[in-house]
Protein backbone atom coordinates (compact mmCIF):
# COMPACT_ATOMS: atom_id res chain seq x y z
CA UNK A 1 0.00 0.00 0.00
CA UNK A 2 1.17 3.27 -0.89
CA UNK A 3 0.58 7.09 0.09
CA UNK A 4 -1.64 8.61 -2.07
CA UNK A 5 0.49 11.12 -4.06
CA UNK A 6 -0.64 15.51 -4.18
CA UNK A 7 -2.12 14.68 -7.59
CA UNK A 8 -4.23 11.58 -6.45
CA UNK A 9 -5.47 13.92 -3.24
CA UNK A 10 -6.48 17.06 -5.46
CA UNK A 11 -8.45 14.55 -7.39
CA UNK A 12 -10.06 12.87 -4.26
CA UNK A 13 -10.29 16.11 -2.56
CA UNK A 14 -12.45 17.34 -5.78
CA UNK A 15 -14.84 14.34 -5.59
CA UNK A 16 -15.65 15.44 -2.10
CA UNK A 17 -16.16 18.76 -2.83
CA UNK A 18 -13.54 20.28 -0.88
CA UNK A 19 -11.45 21.52 -3.40
CA UNK A 20 -7.41 21.71 -2.64
CA UNK A 21 -4.15 23.37 -3.73
CA UNK A 22 -1.26 21.78 -5.14
CA UNK A 23 0.70 23.22 -2.23
CA UNK A 24 -2.24 21.67 0.13
CA UNK A 25 -2.33 18.29 -1.56
CA UNK A 26 1.72 17.92 -1.06
CA UNK A 27 1.42 18.77 2.28
CA UNK A 28 -1.32 16.28 2.82
CA UNK A 29 0.78 13.62 1.22
CA UNK A 30 3.58 13.89 3.59
CA UNK A 31 1.48 14.09 6.29
CA UNK A 32 -0.27 11.24 5.84
CA UNK A 33 2.41 9.12 4.56
CA UNK A 34 3.83 7.77 7.74
CA UNK A 35 0.02 6.34 8.55
CA UNK A 36 0.26 4.26 5.10
CA UNK A 37 3.41 3.08 5.53
CA UNK A 38 3.01 1.92 9.45
CA UNK A 39 -0.28 0.22 8.55
CA UNK A 40 1.16 -1.37 5.20
CA UNK A 41 1.81 -4.39 7.03
CA UNK A 42 -1.70 -4.92 7.48
CA UNK A 43 -3.49 -3.70 4.99
CA UNK A 44 -4.45 -6.19 2.01
CA UNK A 45 -3.83 -9.24 4.47
CA UNK A 46 -6.93 -9.68 6.68
CA UNK A 47 -9.03 -11.88 6.47
CA UNK A 48 -12.24 -12.35 4.37
CA UNK A 49 -15.21 -12.46 7.35
CA UNK A 50 -13.24 -9.85 9.81
CA UNK A 51 -15.89 -7.06 10.64
CA UNK A 52 -15.50 -3.71 12.67
CA UNK A 53 -18.02 -5.20 15.26
CA UNK A 54 -15.69 -7.99 16.18
CA UNK A 55 -13.81 -5.32 18.45
CA UNK A 56 -16.63 -4.96 21.05
CA UNK A 57 -17.42 -9.00 20.65
CA UNK A 58 -13.02 -8.43 21.93
CA UNK A 59 -13.81 -6.12 24.47
CA UNK A 60 -16.39 -8.02 26.35
CA UNK A 61 -14.81 -11.21 25.98
CA UNK A 62 -12.00 -10.35 28.17
CA UNK A 63 -14.41 -8.95 30.36
CA UNK A 64 -15.80 -12.68 30.41
CA UNK A 65 -12.84 -14.01 30.69
CA UNK B 1 -8.47 22.15 57.74
CA UNK B 2 -6.37 24.15 54.76
CA UNK B 3 -6.21 27.38 55.49
CA UNK B 4 -7.60 27.54 51.11
CA UNK B 5 -9.88 25.49 50.59
CA UNK B 6 -9.42 25.73 47.03
CA UNK B 7 -6.08 23.27 47.82
CA UNK B 8 -7.78 20.67 48.78
CA UNK B 9 -8.62 17.35 46.82
CA UNK B 10 -12.21 16.66 45.06
CA UNK B 11 -12.94 14.43 47.84
CA UNK B 12 -11.96 15.89 51.13
CA UNK B 13 -13.28 19.08 49.77
CA UNK B 14 -17.13 17.53 49.29
CA UNK B 15 -16.26 15.89 52.42
CA UNK B 16 -15.98 18.52 53.72
CA UNK B 17 -19.31 20.49 52.76
CA UNK B 18 -21.43 17.41 53.20
CA UNK B 19 -19.96 17.61 57.07
CA UNK B 20 -20.56 21.57 57.05
CA UNK B 21 -16.98 21.57 58.02
CA UNK B 22 -16.74 24.28 54.95
CA UNK B 23 -19.77 25.96 52.92
CA UNK B 24 -19.60 25.92 49.53
CA UNK B 25 -19.79 29.42 49.11
CA UNK B 26 -16.22 29.67 51.04
CA UNK B 27 -14.76 27.03 48.94
CA UNK B 28 -16.41 28.48 45.82
CA UNK B 29 -15.20 31.74 46.90
CA UNK B 30 -11.41 30.87 47.23
CA UNK B 31 -11.76 28.69 43.68
CA UNK B 32 -12.70 32.42 42.61
CA UNK B 33 -9.64 33.90 44.52
CA UNK B 34 -6.87 31.60 42.73
CA UNK B 35 -8.75 31.92 39.30
CA UNK B 36 -8.71 35.65 39.43
CA UNK B 37 -4.59 35.82 40.44
CA UNK B 38 -4.08 33.08 37.78
CA UNK B 39 -5.84 33.16 34.75
CA UNK B 40 -4.39 36.33 33.35
CA UNK B 41 -1.10 34.12 33.52
CA UNK B 42 -2.56 30.83 32.01
CA UNK B 43 -5.21 31.51 30.07
CA UNK B 44 -7.04 28.47 31.73
CA UNK B 45 -10.49 29.53 31.38
CA UNK B 46 -12.75 30.30 28.24
CA UNK B 47 -15.59 31.90 30.41
CA UNK B 48 -15.43 32.60 34.57
CA UNK B 49 -18.88 32.84 35.90
CA UNK B 50 -18.50 34.15 39.62
CA UNK B 51 -21.41 35.64 40.32
CA UNK B 52 -24.01 32.53 39.28
CA UNK B 53 -21.44 30.43 40.77
CA UNK B 54 -21.30 32.20 44.03
CA UNK B 55 -25.04 32.35 44.01
CA UNK B 56 -25.44 28.76 43.35
CA UNK B 57 -23.18 27.31 46.40
CA UNK B 58 -25.59 29.81 48.65
CA UNK B 59 -27.90 27.78 47.10
CA UNK B 60 -26.46 24.60 47.44
CA UNK B 61 -26.01 25.92 51.30
CA UNK B 62 -29.43 26.87 51.94
CA UNK B 63 -30.41 23.01 50.95
CA UNK B 64 -28.29 21.34 52.83
CA UNK B 65 -29.23 23.33 55.98
CA UNK B 66 -32.46 22.22 55.40
CA UNK B 67 -31.20 18.84 55.06
CA UNK B 68 -31.45 18.34 51.38
CA UNK B 69 -28.24 17.14 49.81
CA UNK B 70 -27.92 16.65 46.38
CA UNK B 71 -25.81 14.20 46.13
CA UNK B 72 -21.71 13.53 46.87
CA UNK B 73 -20.93 16.50 45.08
CA UNK B 74 -23.09 18.72 46.55
CA UNK B 75 -22.15 22.48 46.46
CA UNK B 76 -18.39 21.15 45.16
CA UNK B 77 -17.56 24.14 42.28
CA UNK B 78 -16.09 22.94 39.19
CA UNK B 79 -14.97 23.71 35.80
CA UNK B 80 -14.60 21.41 32.35
CA UNK B 81 -13.30 21.19 29.04
CA UNK B 82 -15.86 23.46 27.26
CA UNK B 83 -16.53 21.13 25.27
CA UNK B 84 -19.82 19.53 26.78
CA UNK B 85 -22.88 20.45 26.23
CA UNK B 86 -25.02 22.35 28.85
CA UNK B 87 -28.45 23.55 28.24
CA UNK B 88 -28.67 27.93 27.65
CA UNK B 89 -24.48 27.79 27.95
CA UNK B 90 -22.19 28.16 25.21
CA UNK B 91 -20.18 26.08 24.39
CA UNK B 92 -17.80 26.96 21.72
CA UNK B 93 -15.29 24.06 21.33
CA UNK B 94 -12.62 26.42 21.45
CA UNK B 95 -13.38 27.41 17.80
CA UNK B 96 -14.56 30.20 15.96
CA UNK B 97 -17.04 28.32 14.31
CA UNK B 98 -18.73 27.49 17.49
CA UNK B 99 -18.37 31.16 19.35
CA UNK B 100 -21.92 31.37 19.84
CA UNK B 101 -23.47 27.89 19.70
CA UNK B 102 -26.25 27.54 22.92
CA UNK B 103 -27.17 23.50 23.11
CA UNK B 104 -30.67 22.96 24.18
CA UNK B 105 -29.70 19.71 25.86
CA UNK B 106 -26.77 18.67 28.81
CA UNK B 107 -24.25 16.12 28.25
CA UNK B 108 -24.85 12.57 30.06
CA UNK B 109 -21.63 12.94 31.59
CA UNK B 110 -21.97 16.51 32.99
CA UNK B 111 -25.21 15.93 34.08
CA UNK B 112 -24.49 13.16 36.11
CA UNK B 113 -22.09 15.42 38.03
CA UNK B 114 -24.34 18.26 38.36
CA UNK B 115 -27.14 15.56 39.98
CA UNK B 116 -24.45 14.40 42.39
CA UNK B 117 -24.46 18.28 43.32
CA UNK B 118 -21.70 19.85 41.59
CA UNK B 119 -22.02 23.33 40.70
CA UNK B 120 -20.81 25.21 38.31
CA UNK B 121 -17.61 28.01 37.72
CA UNK B 122 -16.98 28.32 34.17
CA UNK B 123 -15.79 26.64 31.04
CA UNK B 124 -12.09 25.89 30.37
CA UNK B 125 -10.23 26.19 27.09
CA UNK B 126 -9.06 23.83 24.94
CA UNK B 127 -7.68 22.97 21.40
CA UNK B 128 -9.97 23.68 18.79
CA UNK B 129 -12.47 21.13 18.15
CA UNK B 130 -9.93 18.84 20.56
CA UNK B 131 -7.85 18.53 17.70
CA UNK B 132 -4.38 19.16 18.93
CA UNK B 133 -1.75 17.92 20.96
CA UNK B 134 0.24 20.74 22.27
CA UNK B 135 -2.49 23.36 24.19
CA UNK B 136 -1.96 25.79 21.59
CA UNK B 137 -5.91 27.76 19.81
CA UNK B 138 -5.55 29.72 17.07
CA UNK B 139 -8.35 31.97 18.21
CA UNK B 140 -8.11 31.90 21.96
CA UNK B 141 -4.33 32.18 22.70
CA UNK B 142 -2.43 29.20 23.77
CA UNK B 143 -2.92 27.97 27.82
CA UNK B 144 0.07 28.44 30.04
CA UNK B 145 1.36 25.51 32.06
CA UNK B 146 1.13 27.08 35.78
CA UNK B 147 4.65 24.91 36.30
CA UNK B 148 6.56 27.37 33.75
CA UNK B 149 4.34 30.07 32.07
CA UNK B 150 6.63 29.84 28.50
CA UNK B 151 6.10 25.89 28.21
CA UNK B 152 2.92 23.98 26.91
CA UNK B 153 0.41 22.47 29.31
CA UNK B 154 -0.93 19.19 26.54
CA UNK B 155 -3.66 19.09 25.07
CA UNK B 156 -6.55 19.51 23.99
CA UNK B 157 -7.61 19.35 27.35
CA UNK B 158 -5.46 22.11 28.19
CA UNK B 159 -7.36 24.18 30.32
CA UNK B 160 -8.46 21.25 32.00
CA UNK B 161 -5.01 20.49 33.08
CA UNK B 162 -3.83 23.65 33.80
CA UNK B 163 -6.75 24.61 35.66
CA UNK B 164 -6.42 21.27 38.17
CA UNK B 165 -2.72 21.98 38.34
CA UNK B 166 -3.05 25.61 39.36
CA UNK B 167 -6.05 24.31 41.76
CA UNK B 168 -8.80 26.63 40.20
CA UNK B 169 -11.02 23.87 40.09
CA UNK B 170 -11.08 20.44 41.97
CA UNK B 171 -11.20 18.20 39.00
CA UNK B 172 -12.38 18.67 35.38
CA UNK B 173 -13.78 16.86 32.73
CA UNK B 174 -11.59 16.42 29.58
CA UNK B 175 -11.78 13.71 26.55
CA UNK B 176 -9.18 12.01 25.03
CA UNK B 177 -9.53 10.54 21.77
CA UNK B 178 -5.52 10.58 20.55
CA UNK B 179 -3.96 11.50 24.48
CA UNK B 180 -6.34 14.53 25.25
CA UNK B 181 -6.65 13.99 28.83
CA UNK B 182 -3.02 12.23 29.49
CA UNK B 183 -1.23 14.72 27.42
CA UNK B 184 -2.12 17.45 29.75
CA UNK B 185 -1.98 14.79 32.78
CA UNK B 186 1.12 14.63 31.71
CA UNK B 187 2.59 18.38 31.00
CA UNK B 188 0.97 19.52 34.16
CA UNK B 189 1.23 17.22 37.03
CA UNK B 190 -2.32 15.83 37.56
CA UNK B 191 -4.07 13.02 37.39
CA UNK B 192 -5.76 11.99 34.36
CA UNK B 193 -7.91 8.74 33.35
CA UNK B 194 -8.88 8.05 29.59
CA UNK B 195 -11.22 5.33 30.27
CA UNK B 196 -12.42 2.25 28.22
CA UNK B 197 -14.21 3.02 25.14
CA UNK B 198 -17.87 3.05 26.47
CA UNK B 199 -17.52 3.09 29.77
CA UNK B 200 -18.65 7.04 29.90
CA UNK B 201 -21.41 7.88 27.93
CA UNK B 202 -20.20 10.21 24.75
CA UNK B 203 -23.70 11.82 24.22
CA UNK B 204 -23.66 15.58 24.38
CA UNK B 205 -19.74 15.80 24.13
CA UNK B 206 -18.53 17.11 20.93
CA UNK B 207 -17.44 14.25 18.57
CA UNK B 208 -14.10 14.73 17.03
CA UNK B 209 -13.66 10.49 16.25
CA UNK B 210 -16.80 8.20 16.76
CA UNK B 211 -14.39 5.61 17.38
CA UNK B 212 -12.10 6.56 19.23
CA UNK B 213 -13.30 9.11 21.59
CA UNK B 214 -13.53 8.68 25.44
CA UNK B 215 -15.09 11.32 28.08
CA UNK B 216 -12.62 11.16 31.45
CA UNK B 217 -11.39 13.40 34.54
CA UNK B 218 -8.29 15.23 35.53
CA UNK B 219 -7.75 15.48 38.94
CA UNK B 220 -5.59 16.12 41.98
CA UNK B 221 -5.97 12.24 42.93
CA UNK B 222 -6.44 8.72 41.74
CA UNK B 223 -8.91 8.89 44.35
CA UNK B 224 -10.73 11.87 42.60
CA UNK B 225 -10.62 10.14 39.59
CA UNK B 226 -12.58 7.22 41.13
CA UNK B 227 -15.43 9.51 42.14
CA UNK B 228 -16.07 10.83 39.03
CA UNK B 229 -15.80 7.71 37.52
CA UNK B 230 -18.10 6.69 39.98
CA UNK B 231 -20.45 9.15 39.27
CA UNK B 232 -20.11 9.29 35.17
CA UNK B 233 -20.04 5.35 34.19
CA UNK B 234 -22.57 2.97 33.20
CA UNK B 235 -25.21 2.81 29.97
CA UNK B 236 -26.83 5.38 28.54
CA UNK B 237 -30.26 5.84 26.27
CA UNK B 238 -28.52 8.67 24.98
CA UNK B 239 -25.44 6.54 23.66
CA UNK B 240 -25.49 3.31 21.96
CA UNK B 241 -21.92 2.96 22.37
CA UNK B 242 -21.68 3.29 26.33
CA UNK B 243 -21.44 -0.36 27.74
CA UNK B 244 -23.66 -2.04 30.09
CA UNK B 245 -20.87 -4.29 31.33
CA UNK B 246 -21.16 -3.62 35.46
CA UNK B 247 -19.95 -0.48 37.27
CA UNK B 248 -17.65 -1.95 40.33
CA UNK B 249 -16.89 0.17 42.97
CA UNK B 250 -14.19 2.19 41.75
CA UNK B 251 -13.82 3.86 45.29
CA UNK B 252 -12.81 1.03 46.91
CA UNK B 253 -10.31 -0.42 44.41
CA UNK B 254 -8.69 3.10 44.69
CA UNK B 255 -8.13 2.64 48.57
CA UNK B 256 -6.71 -0.70 47.97
CA UNK B 257 -3.15 -2.62 47.87
CA UNK B 258 -1.20 -2.47 44.76
CA UNK B 259 0.69 -5.84 47.15
CA UNK B 260 0.92 -8.81 44.51
CA UNK B 261 -0.11 -6.89 41.71
CA UNK B 262 1.32 -7.79 38.75
CA UNK B 263 2.73 -4.77 36.17
CA UNK B 264 4.53 -5.09 32.90
CA UNK B 265 7.38 -3.12 31.33
CA UNK B 266 7.25 -2.87 27.65
CA UNK B 267 10.96 -3.77 26.33
CA UNK B 268 10.77 -1.62 23.43
CA UNK B 269 8.62 1.51 21.98
CA UNK B 270 7.61 3.09 24.83
CA UNK B 271 10.99 2.81 26.13
CA UNK B 272 12.88 4.29 22.96
CA UNK B 273 14.52 7.66 22.17
CA UNK B 274 13.06 8.72 25.79
CA UNK B 275 14.03 11.82 26.74
CA UNK B 276 16.93 10.87 29.70
CA UNK B 277 15.03 12.74 32.41
CA UNK B 278 11.92 10.80 31.32
CA UNK B 279 13.80 7.47 31.09
CA UNK B 280 14.97 8.06 34.89
CA UNK B 281 11.32 8.85 36.30
CA UNK B 282 10.35 5.69 34.45
CA UNK B 283 12.87 3.76 36.14
CA UNK B 284 12.06 5.28 39.37
CA UNK B 285 8.61 5.00 39.09
CA UNK B 286 9.16 1.19 38.87
CA UNK B 287 11.40 1.04 41.68
CA UNK B 288 8.32 2.70 44.00
CA UNK B 289 6.09 0.36 42.58
CA UNK B 290 8.07 -2.83 43.39
CA UNK B 291 8.84 -1.45 46.72
CA UNK B 292 5.13 -1.53 47.09
CA UNK B 293 4.54 -4.83 46.65
CA UNK B 294 4.01 -5.16 43.21
CA UNK B 295 5.73 -7.56 40.26
CA UNK B 296 7.67 -5.80 37.74
CA UNK B 297 7.52 -8.16 34.51
CA UNK B 298 9.21 -7.77 31.60
CA UNK B 299 6.40 -7.79 28.58
CA UNK B 300 6.65 -7.75 24.86
CA UNK B 301 3.62 -6.11 23.29
CA UNK B 302 3.08 -6.57 19.63
CA UNK B 303 4.07 -3.32 17.05
CA UNK B 304 2.74 -0.38 18.72
CA UNK B 305 3.72 1.57 15.86
CA UNK B 306 0.79 -0.38 13.37
CA UNK B 307 -1.81 0.39 15.78
CA UNK B 308 -0.61 4.24 16.33
CA UNK B 309 -1.05 4.45 12.04
CA UNK B 310 -4.24 2.40 12.14
CA UNK B 311 -5.47 4.94 15.02
CA UNK B 312 -4.61 7.63 12.80
CA UNK B 313 -5.86 6.57 9.24
CA UNK B 314 -9.09 6.31 11.71
CA UNK B 315 -9.17 9.61 13.53
CA UNK B 316 -8.35 11.64 10.22
CA UNK B 317 -11.48 10.23 8.41
CA UNK B 318 -13.94 10.77 11.08
CA UNK B 319 -12.97 14.02 12.19
CA UNK B 320 -12.94 15.03 8.32
CA UNK B 321 -16.35 13.77 8.04
CA UNK B 322 -18.10 15.39 11.23
CA UNK B 323 -16.58 18.98 9.65
CA UNK B 324 -16.95 18.04 6.09
CA UNK B 325 -19.78 20.74 6.22
CA UNK B 326 -17.90 23.92 7.43
CA UNK B 327 -15.06 22.61 5.79
CA UNK B 328 -17.62 23.53 2.38
CA UNK B 329 -18.75 26.22 4.12
CA UNK B 330 -16.49 28.25 6.71
CA UNK B 331 -12.64 26.68 5.55
CA UNK B 332 -11.18 30.08 6.57
CA UNK B 333 -12.60 30.34 10.48
CA UNK B 334 -10.79 27.47 11.25
CA UNK B 335 -7.09 27.78 12.63
CA UNK B 336 -4.12 26.61 9.99
CA UNK B 337 -3.01 23.48 11.98
CA UNK B 338 -6.75 22.28 12.41
CA UNK B 339 -7.87 22.83 8.71
CA UNK B 340 -4.65 21.06 7.22
CA UNK B 341 -5.64 18.15 10.12
CA UNK B 342 -8.58 17.62 8.89
CA UNK B 343 -7.58 18.29 4.97
CA UNK B 344 -5.35 14.77 5.98
CA UNK B 345 -8.33 12.79 6.43
CA UNK B 346 -10.14 13.51 2.98
CA UNK B 347 -6.90 11.57 1.43
CA UNK B 348 -7.72 8.71 3.19
CA UNK B 349 -9.51 5.98 0.95
CA UNK B 350 -12.56 4.37 1.93
CA UNK B 351 -11.22 0.59 1.68
CA UNK B 352 -7.86 1.70 3.63
CA UNK B 353 -10.13 3.65 6.57
CA UNK B 354 -12.32 0.00 7.01
CA UNK B 355 -9.13 -1.89 7.09
CA UNK B 356 -8.19 -0.13 10.23
CA UNK B 357 -11.26 -0.83 11.47
CA UNK B 358 -11.45 -4.24 10.78
CA UNK B 359 -8.48 -4.93 12.43
CA UNK B 360 -8.96 -3.58 15.74
CA UNK B 361 -11.01 -6.51 17.13
CA UNK B 362 -7.60 -8.53 16.19
CA UNK B 363 -4.95 -6.12 17.21
CA UNK B 364 -7.03 -5.66 20.64
CA UNK B 365 -6.99 -9.74 20.54
CA UNK B 366 -3.00 -9.77 20.25
CA UNK B 367 -2.56 -7.18 23.20
CA UNK B 368 -5.13 -9.23 25.32
CA UNK B 369 -2.64 -12.22 24.42
CA UNK B 370 0.51 -10.72 24.85
CA UNK B 371 -0.55 -8.59 28.45
CA UNK B 372 -2.05 -12.25 29.60
CA UNK B 373 0.75 -12.29 32.55
CA UNK B 374 0.20 -9.11 33.98
CA UNK B 375 -2.68 -6.85 35.59
CA UNK B 376 -1.53 -3.43 33.83
CA UNK B 377 1.83 -2.28 31.47
CA UNK B 378 3.14 0.76 32.99
CA UNK B 379 4.77 3.47 30.05
CA UNK B 380 5.49 7.20 29.64
CA UNK B 381 2.82 9.17 28.84
CA UNK B 382 5.16 11.23 25.94
CA UNK B 383 8.94 10.94 25.57
CA UNK B 384 9.47 14.12 26.40
CA UNK B 385 8.80 16.81 29.08
CA UNK B 386 6.47 20.13 28.23
CA UNK B 387 8.09 21.47 25.20
CA UNK B 388 7.97 26.03 25.45
CA UNK B 389 5.07 27.28 23.53
CA UNK B 390 7.05 28.61 20.83
CA UNK B 391 9.15 25.80 19.97
CA UNK B 392 5.94 23.95 20.01
CA UNK B 393 4.01 26.88 17.53
CA UNK B 394 4.61 24.61 14.63
CA UNK B 395 0.67 25.47 13.22
CA UNK B 396 0.43 23.95 9.43
CA UNK B 397 4.23 23.69 8.64
CA UNK B 398 5.30 21.32 6.62
CA UNK B 399 6.85 19.36 9.58
CA UNK B 400 3.39 19.77 12.02
CA UNK B 401 2.16 16.30 11.49
CA UNK B 402 5.59 14.66 12.41
CA UNK B 403 5.94 17.16 15.40
CA UNK B 404 2.57 15.62 16.70
CA UNK B 405 3.07 12.41 16.15
CA UNK B 406 6.07 12.12 18.28
CA UNK B 407 4.30 13.86 21.12
CA UNK B 408 2.01 11.21 21.29
CA UNK B 409 3.51 8.21 19.90
CA UNK B 410 2.67 6.99 23.26
CA UNK B 411 -0.98 7.39 24.00
CA UNK B 412 -2.29 6.93 19.92
CA UNK B 413 -1.63 3.11 20.15
CA UNK B 414 -4.13 3.12 23.26
CA UNK B 415 -7.01 4.79 21.69
CA UNK B 416 -7.08 2.21 18.72
CA UNK B 417 -7.24 -0.39 21.12
CA UNK B 418 -9.93 1.20 23.58
CA UNK B 419 -8.17 0.17 26.79
CA UNK B 420 -8.56 2.22 29.70
CA UNK B 421 -5.15 4.68 30.82
CA UNK B 422 -4.52 6.32 34.09
CA UNK B 423 -1.74 8.79 33.79
CA UNK B 424 0.00 9.08 37.03
CA UNK B 425 2.42 12.20 38.02
CA UNK B 426 5.60 10.74 38.28
CA UNK B 427 8.48 13.33 39.03
CA UNK B 428 9.35 16.15 38.04
CA UNK B 429 12.76 17.35 35.77
CA UNK B 430 15.68 19.00 36.71
CA UNK B 431 14.36 22.28 35.70
CA UNK B 432 10.80 21.37 37.80
CA UNK B 433 8.98 20.02 34.75
CA UNK B 434 6.73 17.04 35.73
CA UNK B 435 6.37 14.03 34.54
CA UNK B 436 3.65 11.23 33.97
CA UNK B 437 3.63 7.99 33.58
CA UNK B 438 0.41 6.13 32.33
CA UNK B 439 -0.58 2.47 33.48
CA UNK B 440 -2.82 0.94 30.68
CA UNK B 441 -5.17 -1.65 31.68
CA UNK B 442 -7.64 -4.14 30.21
CA UNK B 443 -10.86 -3.27 28.96
CA UNK B 444 -13.25 -1.98 31.56
CA UNK B 445 -10.52 -3.01 34.36
CA UNK B 446 -10.26 0.97 35.02
CA UNK B 447 -10.22 -0.43 39.23
CA UNK B 448 -7.13 -2.16 38.76
CA UNK B 449 -5.29 1.02 37.32
CA UNK B 450 -7.14 2.84 40.17
CA UNK B 451 -5.98 0.31 42.58
CA UNK B 452 -1.86 1.11 40.97
CA UNK B 453 -2.55 4.92 41.14
CA UNK B 454 -3.95 5.26 44.31
CA UNK B 455 -1.42 2.92 45.63
CA UNK B 456 1.56 4.77 43.98
CA UNK B 457 0.51 8.44 45.11
CA UNK B 458 0.17 7.03 49.48
CA UNK B 459 3.98 6.47 48.50
CA UNK B 460 4.98 9.74 47.31
CA UNK B 461 4.00 13.01 46.87
CA UNK B 462 4.14 14.12 43.04
CA UNK B 463 0.37 14.79 42.79
CA UNK B 464 0.14 16.73 45.88
CA UNK B 465 2.91 19.37 45.23
CA UNK B 466 1.91 22.78 44.29
CA UNK B 467 2.94 25.13 41.80
CA UNK B 468 3.77 28.89 42.93
CA UNK B 469 1.98 32.25 41.73
CA UNK B 470 4.32 33.76 39.42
Amino acid sequence: MSKPNPKEIKAVADVAGIPVDAEVAERVSNSIGPAFEGFAAIAGTLPFDLEPATYLLMQTAKVAK
Amino acid sequence: MSTEPALMTLTAVARAITDKELSSHEVTRSCLHRIAQWQPHLNAFMAIEAEAALKAADEADAALAKGNKKGVLHGVPLAHKDMYYDAGKVVTCGSLIRRDFVPTTTSTALQRLKDAGSIRLGSLQMAEFAYGPTGHNAHFGAVHNPWSLPNITGGSSSGSGSGVAARLTFAALGSDTGGSIRMPAHFCGVTGLKVTYGRVSRAGAMPLSQSLDTVGPLAQTAEDCALLLQLMAGPDPEDPTASSVAVPNYMAAAAASIKGLKIGVPTSYYVDDLDPEVARILDETVAVLKREGADIIKVELPDQRQLSSASQLVLAVEAAAFHKRWLIERPQDYGPQVLMRLQNGLAIPGVTYLEAMRWRGAALAAHVAATSGVDAVIAPVSPVPAPTIAESDIGNTPGAEAVIQRLTRFTRPVNYLGLPSLAIPSGFTKSGLPVAMQLIGRSFDEATLLTIGGGFQRATDFHARVPSLP
